[in-house]
This record gives structure tokens, C-alpha cells and sequence, in this order.
């Protein structure tokens, strides 16, 4: 019989069956302790939360040797893993996935507020051991992931935009592995905040909630620049997060609301949250989730992962490709949104460019800016047609630095601007370029 | 001595994990498919399936050395015991009432969970031909549910488990 790995058996480190562990002390003396989960760590490593100073964790320290029984929870076969304590991790990737983990299923057992992560234990695997007795048979592996995979990667690598990118991400996503809840969220690296640039199957799309780095399941994803995956989740959990950013949180002396709501489920049992990483630089986050508990299976995080590497690649090098202007084949004819008569007054706070249209607030910060520069040219010159490149160099909107993502900033203004339903909106004519669609008189001030 | 809770509920049968350790300090552990309790908490017995658990049982025939968690699956309440002397027999026709008590509350305690009664019978099965009864004085008793108060010493010998 071949050799089983630590992959053949993934299933039984999913957290669905306790598992338990044996420990001797230094005299000797055995001892069992339940655990709620053990945690894949690499192809040859688990790791075991460190929650109090209990036997177990006296007897590896003296001892280091470790006997695990595990239960796979699709053929209820036992596997019996000899394993040895190497150290203890307080930080970094393994624990703060674990933490994050830990704190789904103290809340799913109860146990909220007991639990507190003090590490992170590293065991090397010595051998894993099929133990003799009956069982299932195993369902068969999930077909078609790599298909589905390489559809997307097809799809991305012949992309010319950030926006179909994104859709094509949305796309898998909802319709290749069915997930009903999913956002995309971009660094902004100038603040240090992500923002939500697509998302699909909520009431409301979200697009431009931002979200703190470390905050939630996202930030901490991104914090951490690891995958976190929560099977069980409570609303009570630490981790659930109705993050609101607001204006006045971080500019009090504005008392403006400029909050867009997180549109996240207000009751998820599942979690996921994928770094999108390009050069070992923070991109953003892809996030999924759902309300019934364990529907993201290890094999989940490794398509999301994939997909974010590519999603990843894509975005840096549209970035650096997308200057160039080509005109579309033929320029859609723009049709009057409405009555030309219709006063439409847009308002911008110089501090952090924060538009409002009609008093309803539009968006902020660079977006912001190149909204009002876009804006002040049409009403000054009747200019309607744009180009990246004009506004990259463009000293006025002030963008923050080199890597900063022009293209995701004009797709979250031209996405906010469609969701109000006023007679104002882009329209992008071409690769590089836009086009402004004004159906309405437009009022321009500057409060302060 | 035990509890009588503690005694009642390894007497119903709950889910019963057997640990000991070999020459070299390094420990052996199973399921056990059955336990049985004397009323008075004195004697307790634990089933093990030999084809699982070679290791195991030359561990508890070499050192004499074990250690058992009881626990309620759907309650997480556990306690542990410890002795350091076990007797080995062949099970006989005799055992068969009590592995056959015991997978009917196992099928219960796990149904609780939402483990099915056809899942736990995989789990716990055997042949009477392949039992061997472990029987041992519980020496040492431990608190073993979880949360910052597992370990705490309900027997004497000190220590947590």
C-alpha cells in the first residue's frame, strides 16, 4: 500500500470531527486531550492551537512526541498520525488563520470569550497510519475545478481592462462554483484601506465601503497577507465584521455622511477571505460567503487562491498597460439621460474631495478628485472625452503614488455614479478612454 | 472516588478514547467499541479492537500505564482517568450485552451531534473474536472539559490532566 500524505487525508483537518492527542509526561504518564481542530500547516506539518497552559502543553514541552487519532468525516476511517512538537508560532500567516478559525468555533461551541490564541504549535509529521477497520467509501473528488480554473486563467490572460477582469472573477465565482456572495476589494495604498470595487448577490452592492486593515475577516486576511477561512461563524464572533468606515471617524472635524455600507450578510456561518498578491505586494482581497456553515472546503481556498494569483497579475500589469489609448471600433452614441433643463448641483469638499450630487454623498479622495476635474472641464470647455493617460498626469487630482490604481478608481466612480440614477455617468469608448454623459445643467460649488 | 455523575455517565457510555505509552516514552491511543463501570466507581473495564490498536494494547501489556477520556459528544463534559495497573483478558460471550449496550448509546450521543446510527456503527465495529477487555483501578480523576478549568485534579494523585 502506498504511503498516505497529509493531502490524501485534508478532509479530516477540516474541523468537522474533533480529533484527539496523546501526550506522555516526562515520568511517563499518558494522557488524552480533545481537540476541536487540527490545522493544516504545510504538506508536512500540523500545527495545534495553544490555548492554556494544560497538560498536553506541558508534556510536549518535556516531551515532544505526539500521537493524533483522527476521524475522516466522509468514510469514518481512523487515521493514526506520530507526530513531533517543533516550536511555537505567536505571529505571521499559520497563526492569525488559525486565530481567526479558533474564534468561529468558539463562538459555534459556546465558548466565546474563553478562547484566546497564545500560539501557534508546529508538529513535524513522522508517519500517518490507516487504522485497520471498516469504512466508506470515499466520495468521489470534486471533477471539473481544474477546468473551471483554467477557464478563468484563459479569460484574464486575454483581458485588456481592470473591469472585465473583475467581471470575469464575479463570473467564476457565481456561475463555475456557485458561490451566491462574493466582493473584491482594492488597497488603497495611500490610506491604507481596502475598498470594495465589485461584489454581487447582496441587496445592495457596496461598491466603495472601505474596510481598516486587521479588521474583520478581510482585513485580517490582508493584514496577514494569508488566506482565512471560517467554516463556523457566529455574528457574535470577533471576527464577524459590520465594518462601517465613516468619514467622521477619521475626519471628526467633518461632520459629513460619506458612510457607504458594507454590504456583507448579517448572519454568514462561512467565511473566506483571499489575499490578491502580486511581487509580494498587497493588491486586495477576493472575500466569499455564505450562510450555511462548511461551504468552503479546502478545495474552495485552493481555486480561490489560484484565482487570486492570477487576478493579481492581471491587475499589475493592466496597470501598467493600460495608458494607452485605442478607440473602440465604433463609439456607442451616448443617449440623453434626461432633460437637459434638469439642475443636477454637485458639490466638493476640498479637504478630502468628497462629491455630493444633490446632497447625496457620491464619493471621496481621488476618485473624488478626478470626478471634479472631469467635471470643471466640461463646464468650462465642454469637453466630454478623456483619456487615463491626461488624468495621470494631471497634478490637479493628485494621485498618491506611481503604483496607485488609476483604473480602479475611474471603475469605482463610474459604478458609484450608475447606482444613483442621475443624468450624469462615464462611459468608457475605448481602451484608455471615457467619455462624460451629462443629461442635466450642471451646479458646481465648493463649500469651503 | 468518582462522581456519581461521573459514574453515571461513563455507565451509559460515552465516547471512550484509550491512551499509553511504550518503552521509549512515546504514547499509543484508540477508540475504544465499549466501556463498562462497577456502581461504586471502583473497576472500570474499556473494549479495544485488536486489529486497531496492536501498538496500544503492547503498550498496556508492557507498562501497565493508562489514560481514558470519557466524554459527552453533544455537551462536550468530560472527565479522565489514569491508573497505572491493567488486567488483559479475550473478551467472551459474556461482553457481548455490554459492547452491545454501548453502541446503542453511542448511536444516541452521536445522533446528537448529527452523526448517523449507520456512521457510528462503522466506527465502532468489530468482531467479539477480535475484543480485548481492559480492566484497571482508577488511581488519578481529572476535570476534562474543555475551557481554562480542564485538568483540574477530581481524584487523588495531584497533578492535571
Amino acid at each position: 500500500m502506498s504511503v498516505i500524505t497529509l493531502d490524501d487525508i485534508r478532509p479530516c483537518l477540516e474541523g468537522i470531527i474533533p480529533a484527539q492527542i496523546a501526550t506522555c509526561a516526562q515520568d511517563g504518564t499518558p494522557n488524552v486531550a480533545y481537540l476541536s481542530q487540527v490545522y493544516y500547516a504545510d504538506a508536512r506539518h500540523v500545527a495545534l492551537s495553544f490555548q492554556f497552559f494544560n497538560k498536553t502543553r506541558q508534556n510536549i514541552l518535556a516531551n515532544p512526541h505526539a500521537t493524533l487519532l483522527l476521524l475522516h468525516p466522509q468514510t469514518f476511517a481512523f487515521y493514526r498520525l506520530q507526530i513531533r512538537y517543533l516550536h511555537t508560532q505567536t505571529e505571521g500567516a499559520l497563526f492569525e488563520g488559525m486565530r481567526a478559525q479558533l474564534a468561529g468555533i468558539a463562538s459555534h461551541s459556546g465558548m466565546a470569550g474563553v478562547f484566546e490564541l497564545k500560539g501557534a504549535d508546529l508538529y513535524e509529521i513522522l508517519t500517518i497510519e490507516r487504522v485497520p477497520g471498516n469504512s466508506l467509501e470515499a466520495p468521489p473528488p470534486r471533477c471539473g475545478l481544474l477546468g473551471q480554473m483554467r477557464r478563468c486563467s484563459e479569460q484574464l490572460a486575454r483581458c485588456t481592462a481592470l473591469d472585465e477582469a473583475l467581471n470575469i472573477v464575479m463570473a467564476t465565482l457565481a456561475q463555475e462554483l456557485q458561490i451566491s456572495h462574493a466582493m473584491i476589494l482594492l488597497l488603497d495604498p495611500a490610506v491604507q484601506r481596502l475598498y470594495t470595487v465589485a461584489s454581487h448577490g447582496y441587496a445592495v452592492s457596496g461598491v466603495g465601503s472601505e474596510i481598516e486593515l486587521g479588521r474583520g475577516v478581510i482585513g485580517m486576511a490582508a493584514q496577514a497577507l494569508t488566506p482565512i477561512r471560517i467554516t463556523h461563524m457566529t455574528g457574535a464572533s470577533l471576527y464577524s465584521h459590520a465594518v462601517r468606515r465613516t468619514l467622521a471617524d477619521s475626519q471628526p472635524d467633518l461632520a459629513l455622511d460619506t458612510d457607504i455600507p458594507y454590504p456583507g450578510l448579517a448572519q454568514p456561518q462561512s467565511q473566506m477571505a483571499v489575499p490578491i498578491l502580486c511581487a509580494g505586494r498587497l493588491l486586495g482581497v477576493v472575500f466569499v460567503e455564505s450562510a450555511e456553515e462548511l461551504r468552503f472546503s479546502f478545495e474552495d481556498e485552493d481555486v480561490l487562491v489560484t484565482m487570486a494569483g492570477h487576478l493579481g497579475a492581471a491587475i499589475d500589469l493592466l496597470r501598467l498597460d493600460g495608458e494607452e489609448a485605442t478607440p473602440a471600433a465604433a463609439a456607442p452614441a451616448a443617449p440623453t439621460c434626461a432633460a437637459p433643463d434638469t439642475l443636477l448641483q454637485v458639490r466638493r469638499y476640498r479637504s478630502n474631495n468628497s462629491v455630493f450630487l444633490n446632497d447625496n454623498y457620491l464619493i471621496k479622495g481621488v476618485a473624488g478628485a478626478i470626478f471634479w476635474k472631469l467635471l470643471n472641464d466640461y463646464q468650462q470647455r465642454g469637453r466630454t472625452d478623456f483619456s487615463n493617460r491626461e488624468l495621470r498626469l494631471d497634478a490637479s487630482i493628485g494621485l498618491p503614488e506611481v503604483v496607485d490604481n488609476l483604473e480602479a478608481r475611474l471603475i469605482l466612480l463610474e459604478r458609484r455614479l450608475a447606482e444613483q440614477h442621475l443624468p450624469i455617468r462615464l462611459e468608457k469608448t475605448g481602451r484608455g478612454q471615457f467619455k462624460l454623459i451629462v443629461g442635466a445643467r450642471l451646479e458646481l460649488t465648493e463649500p469651503d | 472516588m468518582l462522581s456519581a455523575t461521573h459514574i453515571a455517565m461513563i455507565d451509559r457510555g460515552v465516547s471512550t478514547i484509550v491512551a499509553s505509552h511504550d518503552a521509549l516514552q512515546r504514547p499509543s491511543l484508540m477508540r475504544a467499541v465499549g466501556a463498562a463501570i462497577t456502581p461504586d466507581g471502583a473497576h472500570i473495564t474499556v473494549y479495544l479492537n485488536r486489529p486497531a490498536c496492536v501498538q496500544l494494547l503492547a503498550d498496556l501489556q508492557v507498562t501497565g500505564q493508562i489514560a481514558v477520556v470519557f466524554s459527552e459528544p453533544f455537551s462536550h463534559r468530560a472527565v479522565q482517568v489514569k491508573a497505572g495497573a491493567v488486567e488483559l483478558r479475550p473478551a467472551a460471550a459474556h461482553d457481548a450485552p455490554i459492547l452491545a449496550r454501548y453502541l446503542a448509546s453511542m448511536e444516541h450521543e452521536l445522533g446528537q451531534i448529527g452523526v448517523g446510527p449507520h456512521h457510528t456503527r462503522i466506527m465502532l465495529s468489530h468482531q467479539l473474536a477480535d475484543m480485548v477487555a481492559i480492566s484497571f483501578r482508577p488511581e488519578q480523576a481529572f476535570d476534562q472539559t474543555p475551557g481554562p478549568k480542564a485538568g483540574a485534579c477530581l481524584l487523588s494523585g495531584g497533578g492535571a490532566a
